[in-house]
């Protein structure tokens, strides 16, 4: 199944490329191996967030820009509101990146 | 704003003058090759590129709040400006957009409004099957398809739909003053078809 590569650049992703960057110049793991793990990790992610995430979050604010091109969304919000049942906070700047998952499947 | 009101001639005794509500515009840019609409969509603020369902980018500015189709030949269809003023200085942004990501020759060529769509309030209800009846040459009203009457007018050539709550909408005009000289030959026919009410 073909993943995205959408969530190498959140924190986790970030940490565990720079990990395996420095695992391959140390030369203890090919980079055939690393790219490997990355794979693994687009898999993993999208399952985890389809089974294991039941948390929901609605993000309201006022939209500044948006793009829809390669069918993905991008949206820049102002003032954002992020409210889950617990809290609630508010971020000046958010850029939210979005990509239709049922385009995997085909 | 209130020299812009005095500008328009007070019609009837109605004292009812139709409000703009959307002006179509089509402008061709011409820049000799194609428009990259990718990089265009990849590179504007407010657009949207989906070339699998309309071969145009669709992009949208805030002031005056309008939305212009661009299509890969340079031409661009603006939608959504109320007033004369507001389409043109809307239609002269897109271009300058345009101009900005990398086609500084763009020029201007066939700038033309195509549609203009105005709507008013007569204030009284209206018979409708009266009116069909009595302007059936002009009028198509058949409420299980859509509640208003559609009223075709020949001179000037205007599309006016009648709603029995006494709303109107005037379209088909490509200029200001065959809405209103619509509205002018539709209000006494109106009158003419007022419900009397209990």
């Amino acid at each position: 199944m073909a993943t995205f590569e959408l969530y190498r650049r959140s924190t986790i992703g970030m940490c565990l490329t720079e990990t395996l960057d420095e695992m391959v110049s140390s030369g203890i793991l090919s980079p055939e191996h690393a790219i490997q793990v990355l794979v693994q990790f687009d898999k993993s992610m999208t399952e985890a967030l389809e089974t294991q995430v039941k948390s929901k979050v609605t993000i309201k604010g006022h939209l500044h820009t948006y793009r829809f091109c390669d069918n993905v969304w991008t949206f820049i919000l102002q003032d954002a509101v992020f409210k889950s049942e617990e809290c609630q906070e508010t971020v000046n700047h958010v850029k939210i990146v979005a990509c239709d998952s049922k385009l995997l499947t085909q | 704003m209130a020299d812009r009101r005095s500008e328009q001639p007070v019609h009837h005794s109605s004292g009812i003058i139709p409000t703009l509500q959307n002006i179509a515009s089509t402008v061709n840019l011409d820049c000799g090759n194609k428009l990259d609409l990718k990089a265009i969509a990849l590179h504007a603020r407010n657009a949207e590129y989906n070339p699998k369902r309309l071969p145009a980018v669709i992009m949208r500015i805030r002031e005056p709040k309008t939305t212009a189709l661009i299509f890969g030949t340079g031409k661009i269809v603006c939608t959504g400006a109320k007033s004369e003023g507001d389409w043109k200085l809307a239609t002269r942004k897109f271009a300058r957009i345009i101009q900005k990501l990398g086609y500084p020759e763009v020029k201007f060529k066939d700038f033309k409004i195509q549609n203009i769509v105005a709507s008013c309030d007569v204030r009284f209800p209206i018979r409708l099957e009266g009116l069909a009846y009595a302007h059936r040459a002009f009028s198509s009203y058949e409420p299980e398809i859509f509640p208003g009457l559609i009223y075709r007018m020949k001179q000037p050539k205007i599309v006016l739909l009648v709603f029995a709550s006494g709303k109107i909408v005037i379209t088909g005009a490509k200029f200001r003053d065959d809405i209103y000289t619509a509205f002018d030959n539709i209000y006494p026919v109106l009158t003419h078809s007022k419900k009397n009410q209990q």
